[in-house]
């Protein structure tokens, strides 16, 4: 039997990520979560996560996309690939957010959602990202 | 004299007499200010396209081109330029049409220096005080655009985390819920997204109203942007039984704007006709074009906007509140936000409607010609 996929939830709203937790284990996944982006980068360098699902805002805009670039240079500095959600409050066309994609693969999200989530939208998502 | 002036701040004579323009020009850069001098109205004004002034001081009577006639075309090109015109002993009667053209004040012939000195003092006192005008408003409108930013952030955080918290107990829970209770459960998550979606809007109206949004200038095709947003709108549509049908003429011209921007006015013409409109009819979307706009007509079959409410629907916050429309929800600014989509990119929106028999919105559009590039 396939081991649990591992998630890493990075979002300083509590309650966010009570709920998006509760969703995820319902779904037999196995969560961690932390709350700010430092911690989250930390952790993912120490543990192998399966998925990153990171907030965008947290304490500046800017926040979330560092987090995205530091989390990504280290798992390529490990050989590995690390499929990684983006989560707004903020809701905008993604495509203004990242023009510059193609130029920026370091800093682009594998999929970008907008809060409060579209629970068959997010699950789906979710899988397909982990390739189920 | 202390000057009062900046580098920045130019001065300009016209006048056909060459004394009169030496003497000004001595006076005025003696007392500190930059001045430049011009024999007639043409060459002064084609230098202020070029520069604005802070001040102009006109003679009144020139032959060829007047003074009157310089002050409207000034005013045209700036009405913040201060101006003052220099008057003959006896056109005290064209002093006051100069003042009623804007004219800020007049200096009657001849006048010695220090009058001089002492009106232009006072013109560009006059000149700092409208720029500091203008300087606080812009600080007021950027100062009421962050707050408007920050509220609805700080209202949108926590409604979307109950809303969510809502919708995953519902999620997990729902089957063991007892059904009223599971219903109030609906209604609490209907509420909040009334409110998250008041709250988006409102914040929508405020950045189109800055000028932040609908900043792009691109050829944009109505026929690319509808497919999808019907697409989104069916199982809306579907509910009430009603046909969505694109009747876009496939050779509609495109127009120029900002595609998101005019996907939102879509979104929201074709999501009132929805919601208006009458179960089992029909909302249709139609085009049409002639040598200056393109037209994008949505019309549906449905409740229909009595005369005395059609001009006020446009306006901010206002929603129809009669028998039919109890039961629509809605957040009173999608028409505004529309209109104001239009008016920024040179259009309009017209509407025809009866009670009874439906509505039909148009967005009229300049025709885009060569698409300029970003």
């Amino acid at each position: 039997m396939a081991a649990k996929a591992r998630i890493l939830i990075i979002d300083d709203d509590d309650d966010y990520r009570a709920s998006t937790r509760a969703l995820l284990e319902a779904e037999g996944y196995e969560v961690t979560e932390v709350s700010s982006g430092r911690a989250g980068v930390e952790l993912a360098r120490q543990q192998k996560f399966d998925l990153l699902v990171v907030d965008i805002m947290m304490e500046s805009p800017v926040e979330g996309y560092s987090v995205v670039q530091a989390l990504r240079s280290a798992a390529s500095d490990e050989g590995g690939d690390l499929p990684i959600v983006m989560v707004s409050s903020v809701r905008e066309d993604p495509a203004a957010r990242f023009p510059m994609a193609e130029e920026m693969p370091l800093i682009t999200p594998d999929a970008y959602l907008t809060k409060p989530l579209d629970i068959p939208k997010f699950l789906a998502c979710v899988k397909r990202m982990l390739g189920q | 004299m202390t000057a009062v002036a900046t580098p920045d701040e130019l001065i300009i004579v016209i006048d056909d007499d060459q004394t009169m323009r030496r003497a000004c020009e001595a006076t005025l850069a003696r007392a500190g200010y930059r001045v430049e001098t011009y024999a007639d109205g043409a060459s002064g004004l084609q230098r202020i396209q070029q520069q604005h002034p802070a001040l102009l001081i006109v003679d009144l009577k020139m032959p060829g081109m007047g003074g009157i006639e310089v002050i409207n075309r000034v005013r045209e090109i700036d009405p913040q330029i201060v101006i003052v015109v220099i008057t003959g002993f006896a056109t005290v009667g064209t002093a006051v049409e100069a003042m009623k053209s804007g004219a800020y004040d007049f200096i009657p012939k001849p006048f010695t220096a220090e009058e001089l000195r002492a009106i232009v003092a006072r013109a560009m006192e006059r000149w700092h005080l409208s720029q500091e005008a203008a300087r606080l408003r812009r600080e007021k409108e950027a100062q009421a655009r962050k707050f408007i930013t920050f509220v609805s952030h700080q209202l949108q955080s926590p409604l979307a985390a109950v809303r969510q918290y809502l919708d995953v107990l519902t999620h997990l829970m729902g089957t063991e819920i007892p059904v009223q209770q599971r219903q109030w459960i609906e209604r609490c998550r209907q509420k909040i997204a009334e409110m998250l979606e008041i709250i988006a809007d409102w914040l929508t109206l405020s950045k189109v109203e800055g000028g932040q949004l609908a900043t792009q200038r691109v050829s944009v095709s109505w026929s690319e942007l509808l497919p999808s947003v019907l697409e989104g709108l069916g199982p809306a549509a579907e509910q009430k039984q009603i046909a969505l049908e694109n009747a876009l003429p496939p050779d509609l011209p495109p127009v120029i704007g900002d595609p998101a921007a005019l996907r939102m006015v879509l979104q929201n013409l074709v999501s009132n006709a929805i919601k208006y409109g009458r179960s089992g009819g029909y909302v249709r979307v139609s085009g049409s074009a002639d040598a200056q706009s393109v037209r994008l007509a949505v019309s549906d079959d449905g409740i229909g906007i009595a005369p005395e409410h059609q001009a006020q629907v446009f306006e901010e916050f206002y929603r129809v509140k009669d028998g039919s429309t109890a039961g629509i929800s809605g957040t009173g600014m999608g028409l505004p936000i529309c209109k104001k989509i239009a008016a920024e990119l040179g259009g309009r929106i017209e509407l025809e409607s009866a009670p009874g028999h439906g509505s039909t919105f148009t967005v009229v559009l300049p025709r885009g010609s060569a698409a300029p590039s970003g």
